[in-house]
């Protein structure tokens, strides 16, 4: 502003001839004049001076100095960042991704960030991928100026229950997510949309937080490979006499309770309870000699609304020495969680011959996480994965990977993972894959 | 009757001004802290969420921070992305609209300083670098002073009746800098376009005040580890300008500065480039102090 002030004055602007004209306004416009004239002249020769001040020898290495007088002035621009996740499998017995692919992009996120005003800020994450084209992954805002540490959040965001889902997939320590989160949330883990509230405090002086949300529907689970095959024709989706969401009832909630505590300054622990409950359509049909066969209700439904309930705890202990933090670090992370489906009554006037087709079994499902940083570059990760048999499924799913993560900077990271995997149903597998992220735009805050 | 006591008691306490609380300030560095205290006195309460031997780039976002911010009146950063890494997450974990970009409270110290290294085409190629300015200010004693003068002017923003203590608390401790740099005179001779090779760009300001000769970095780039053909190159250009001493943070790994430095019959020194970096230096004056005294005798 005030350089191009000085530019009109330089060149003569005549904004004084626009007011009623007097000598003495004139001679105290031409003072004026004069004075800035010589307030332009200070600082270009100041300008010129600073451009021209001698160097020192030419350092070689991590800079090259150069001299301003203030740090550029602010954008008003929201921050974009590109995120791109390629993933290549080398597994034996060929590939064991969903895209079932060998080289693969994955993903690619485009996210956007800014302050709306004083009372918002947004935040955009569009997923990119060939199977789905463009799809919204998050898109809130959140406020920033409610009272009482209380902060709401609306849109869709990932779904605050457990921990590790609340992080996007690409900043996983791992490729995948953990075989829980994958089958009870989704291979992208569980995202809704609606409204979250929080709240923080410390009553006993650490750190407690509440996440509530209320959302459109709890995520569908995750199914098994084998499910589809086995129910063939058998599997149908029904619909139900009226939509979940009619009832507030039917819409899905979930609630996460944090507790936090630095045990010293490089050791802490988290402790976190979560839940979510839901309403599905599940189908039912009826018995008949060739199988079942969608028998509908009275109001046309081939479908009704059951609850499923999820619950999980989970536990995370991370040390980090402050002085030797780039070099040494250690996490461990464990979560359990437990799945519930009601077997809901059928719907009055079906056919006597109608059963419930949807599952009702209770699922357990955990896993336990570790890393260990070798370096300020390299770290050293392994996980044990177990799901409870469910319905037709053989046996229990357990899974145990290994993982050497490579940092080249904070803006890129390249992850090679072995797992040996043992699903519910047919034979063990290896897996051999191999991932690498790239981060372009404004530096991330790293996720805790 | 009991109840309109207590309600009267309630408005008193929340009509209670501001200035007969202490301001609660926290900062993002020990410098930022060790300089509230000396312009606030007794009138603030201070924390600083960088420990003075931990990398201020790489910090925890711990919800126990999150919590401090939660309560405070103001908070004072670097800035210059310094602390892009981790303060987003805190402010967002905080929820405390005083402190947020635009609240009364926040402080973006970098607007009072000079800025040197801007290089707004900068990009990720050449490592980890700020655009907006080499954000290691704080060791210029000068921006010091400057500091301590935005901190007296939003104190006294925010507690009036403190002005004359601010005012007097800063005029003491710009004395007591001028003071200290007139009694380092002759180690900032002694220093002066001395060739030095340092590990990160942490050193420009200090550059600035003492007049070494930074002649080259351990890190080819900013955050950058060093390849072996950067360290020969960086060995070769020391023995030509004459350099034999490497300084660095307490944070950094010291292998390869010993490995520099053992090549050219020099010697590695650690200096603290933050308050309470080191023990014994528990405030900006003593860092100041040390890190002058210390460097004027490895170079003799």
């Amino acid at each position: 502003m005030r350089i191009l002030v000085v530019v009109a004055i330089l060149f003569g602007v005549p904004i004084a001839a626009q007011q009623p004209d007097t000598t003495a306004r004139r001679d105290s416009v031409a003072r004026a004049d004069s004075i800035a004239r010589a307030d332009s002249l200070r600082i270009v020769r100041e300008l010129e001076r600073i451009r021209g001040e001698a160097r020192p020898v030419q350092p070689v290495g991590a800079m090259t100095p150069t001299r301003a007088v203030q740090p550029g002035a602010p954008s008003l621009n929201p921050n974009i960042s590109v995120i791109g996740d390629f993933i290549v499998d080398a597994s034996p017995d060929g590939s064991t991704l969903e895209s079932a692919r060998r080289f693969d992009v994955r993903e690619i996120e485009l996210a956007l960030g800014a302050s709306v005003d004083p009372y918002f800020r947004g935040d955009f994450i569009l997923g990119l991928s060939d199977e789905e084209g463009i799809a919204i992954e998050e898109a809130y805002l959140t406020t920033l100026a409610l009272p009482w540490q209380l902060q709401a959040r609306v849109g869709r965001f990932h779904l605050p229950v457990g921990k590790q889902n609340t992080t996007h997939r690409a900043e996983l320590h791992t490729i995948e997510y953990p075989h829980v989160i994958q089958r009870f949330l989704g291979a992208e883990g569980g995202k809704g949309t609606g409204l979250a509230l929080s709240k923080i405090f410390a009553p006993f002086r650490f750190y407690q937080e509440l996440q509530l949300t209320a959302i459109e529907r709890f995520p569908e689970e995750h199914g098994h490979a084998h499910e589809e095959e086995e129910l063939g024709e058998e599997h149908f989706e029904g619909a139900a006499a009226e939509p979940p969401n009619k009832t507030l009832a039917g819409l899905g909630y979930t609630a996460r309770f944090r507790n936090y505590w630095d045990l010293d300054e490089a050791t802490n622990v988290e402790l976190s309870f979560s839940g979510g409950t839901g309403r599905v359509a599940e189908p039912f049909g009826c018995e008949t000699f060739s199988g079942i066969e969608p028998c509908p209700g009275p109001s046309g439904e081939t479908a009704v609304l059951a609850r499923r309930s999820l619950v999980a705890a989970d536990l995370t202990l991370r040390w980090r020495p402050l002085r030797e933090g780039l070099y040494r670090s250690f996490i461990v992370q464990a979560e359990v969680m437990r799945q519930h489906k009601d077997q809901p009554a059928l719907p009055s006037g079906v056919p006597a011959s109608a059963v419930y087709l949807g599952p009702t079994e209770e699922t357990n499902g955990l896993y336990v996480f570790s890393r260990w940083q070798l370096s300020r570059r390299v770290f050293v990760g392994t996980r044990y994965d177990w799901l409870e048999a469910t319905g037709d499924a053989e046996r229990d799913l357990t899974a145990i990977s290994g993982y050497l993560q490579m940092f080249p900077s904070e803006f890129s990271k390249i992850v090679l993972g072995y797992e040996h995997l043992r699903p519910d149903v047919g034979e063990r597998v290896n897996r051999l894959l191999a991932q690498m992220t790239i981060a372009i735009g404004p530096h991330r805050p790293h996720p805790f | 009757m009991n109840r309109l006591v207590f309600l009267g008691a309630a408005a008193a306490a929340l009509a209670t001004p501001l200035s007969a609380q202490q301001l609660r300030i926290v900062t993002s560095t020990t410098d930022l802290h060790s300089i509230a205290h000396a312009v606030g006195g007794n009138r603030i309460t201070a924390m600083s969420i960088a420990a003075g031997y931990q990398d201020p780039h790489f910090v925890q976002a711990k919800p126990s921070f999150a919590l401090q911010l939660a309560k405070a009146d103001v908070f004072a950063f670097v800035g210059l992305d310094l602390e892009i890494g981790w303060m987003p997450t805190l402010l967002d974990a905080a929820r405390n609209a005083r402190i947020n970009p635009g609240g009364r409270g926040s402080v973006d110290v970098s607007r009072v300083i000079p800025v040197l290294d801007v290089n707004p085409t900068a990009d990720r190629s050449q490592g980890d670098v700020h655009p907006r300015g080499n954000p290691h200010y704080w060791l210029h004693p000068e921006n010091g002073k400057r500091i301590a003068r935005l901190f007296r002017d939003k104190f006294a923003e925010l507690d009036p009746q403190g002005v004359r203590g601010y005012n007097a608390n800063t005029a003491r401790f710009e004395a007591r800098i001028d003071s200290a740099v007139k009694a380092l005179a002759p180690q900032l001779a002694a220093i002066r376009n001395q060739p030095v090779v340092a590990y990160h760009t942490s050193w420009r300001y200090f550059q600035d005040f003492t007049g070494m000769n930074i002649v080259g970095f351990v890190e080819p780039k900013p955050g950058v580890p060093p390849s072996p053909s950067h360290l020969a190159g960086l060995i070769q250009h020391m023995k030509r300008t004459g350099a034999k001493v490497v300084i660095m943070e307490p944070f950094y790994d010291r292998k390869m500065p010993d490995f520099v430095a053992r090549n050219v019959g020099g010697n590695v020194l650690v200096l603290p480039s933050s308050v309470e970096g080191v023990r014994g230096i528990d405030d900006y004056l003593e860092l100041i102090d040390y890190n002058v005294r210390h460097l004027a005798e490895a170079l003799r």
